[in-house]
């Protein structure tokens, strides 16, 4: 008796747990920490020098960035977006944000400093092709910080 | 010939060239149109599971006088309504650390069929080569060119076997997703240049 009781309590756990791990939610970028900052300029190098490295880094982690809005781009409403500026008019940190923040992204000048947080993606963009050789840092579900 | 006449004469020229030049561009409504927030979704439909995922920061641009069009995206980038989809998808299926981007280059077949300069609906054949996961292979797909007041959305969708790129699905999950993947593609590009 007290056997089964103690399988089925393990089976439900085991239930409990898979259930809990299939359902996790998306990482929440206003509760965790940044594990890096930078300026826009440091991020586009660490990522246009070292792809790879840079990737196993910071790819789907929280980091922070801050730097002087070059353009906001609200051309797709699923996903309003700033453009930072980081290397001349060839390299960008491009962020994304969730449609309920673009409010706030109204409220900001192009030219203004700002500090965002968000998930980094990775770099967008390509020398070998040739229409797409402007080339971005990409962060989405980002949050502004100051 | 004096270095007047000579200098004069070599302006003339240059500006000869730089109307020319001009006069390509402008005549065909041709240049350069381009986005940076073009979406790509993917849908996989099995009779146990349906998912979807979604990527709004597309890059995009194509050439209205060549009719060269050429796409990049961010694996990571792609959206899940759920977070361990989204790590199977990234870690398992597509090592999208080891390749993170998944890149088109290619032609409008038929470009000189869209007038850029009138609105309406065009229908044209893209053809080209999409590379995913490293693996390269050829694509055509009927899409259509809708032109309104010089702004341009491009559509279009197709399917695709994951298996063609390398990406292998564990019989464990082969019941939850398909073998044909569906393919949208929404982008509207504004002239650039």
């Amino acid at each position: 008796m007290k056997k089964t009781l103690i399988i089925l309590i393990a089976i439900l756990a085991v239930g409990f747990i898979g259930y809990k791990m299939y359902n996790k939610p998306h990482t929440d970028v206003q509760a965790t920490e940044v594990l890096k900052s930078f300026s826009a300029e440091e991020l586009f190098t660490v990522f246009d020098l070292g792809e790879a490295q840079a990737m196993a880094q910071f790819a789907d982690q929280v980091i922070g960035v801050n730097g002087v809005v070059y353009q906001k781009d609200f051309g797709n409403e699923l996903e309003p977006q700033i453009v930072l500026e980081a290397n001349g008019d060839n390299g960008y940190i491009r962020c994304g944000f969730k449609p309920e923040e673009k409010s706030k992204l109204e409220k900001i000048k192009e030219g203004q400093s700002v500090k965002v947080k968000g998930l980094c993606k990775g770099i967008n963009g390509s020398e070998e092709l040739d229409l797409l050789a402007d080339i971005d840092v990409v962060m989405s579900n980002c949050i502004i910080i100051e | 010939m004096n270095k007047n006449k000579q200098t004069r004469r070599l302006t003339m020229i240059l500006v000869g060239f730089a109307a020319l030049a001009l006069f390509a561009f402008t005549n065909h409504g041709g240049g350069v149109y381009k986005t940076n927030t073009g979406n790509i979704s993917f849908f996989s439909h099995t009779n146990v599971e349906d998912i979807s995922a979604i990527n709004h920061k597309v890059k995009t641009a194509f050439d209205a006088s060549s009719g060269k069009i050429q796409f990049s995206v961010l694996v990571k980038d792609f959206e899940f309504a759920k977070a361990l989809m989204q790590e199977h998808f990234n870690e398992n299926y597509m090592e999208s650390t080891k390749f993170p981007k998944a890149t088109f280059n290619g032609m409008i077949e038929n470009v000189e069929a869209i007038d850029f300069s009138t609105n309406g609906n065009y229908t044209a054949t893209v053809m080209g080569e999409l590379t995913i996961k490293g693996v390269t292979k050829e694509v055509s797909t009927t899409s259509t060119f809708k032109v309104n007041n010089g702004t341009v959305n491009g559509m279009t969708k197709f399917i695709l076997n994951p298996e063609d790129y390398n990406i292998e699905i564990p019989k464990v999950v082969s019941n939850k997703i398909s073998r044909e993947i569906e393919i949208t593609v929404d982008a509207d590009y504004t002239h650039s240049h």
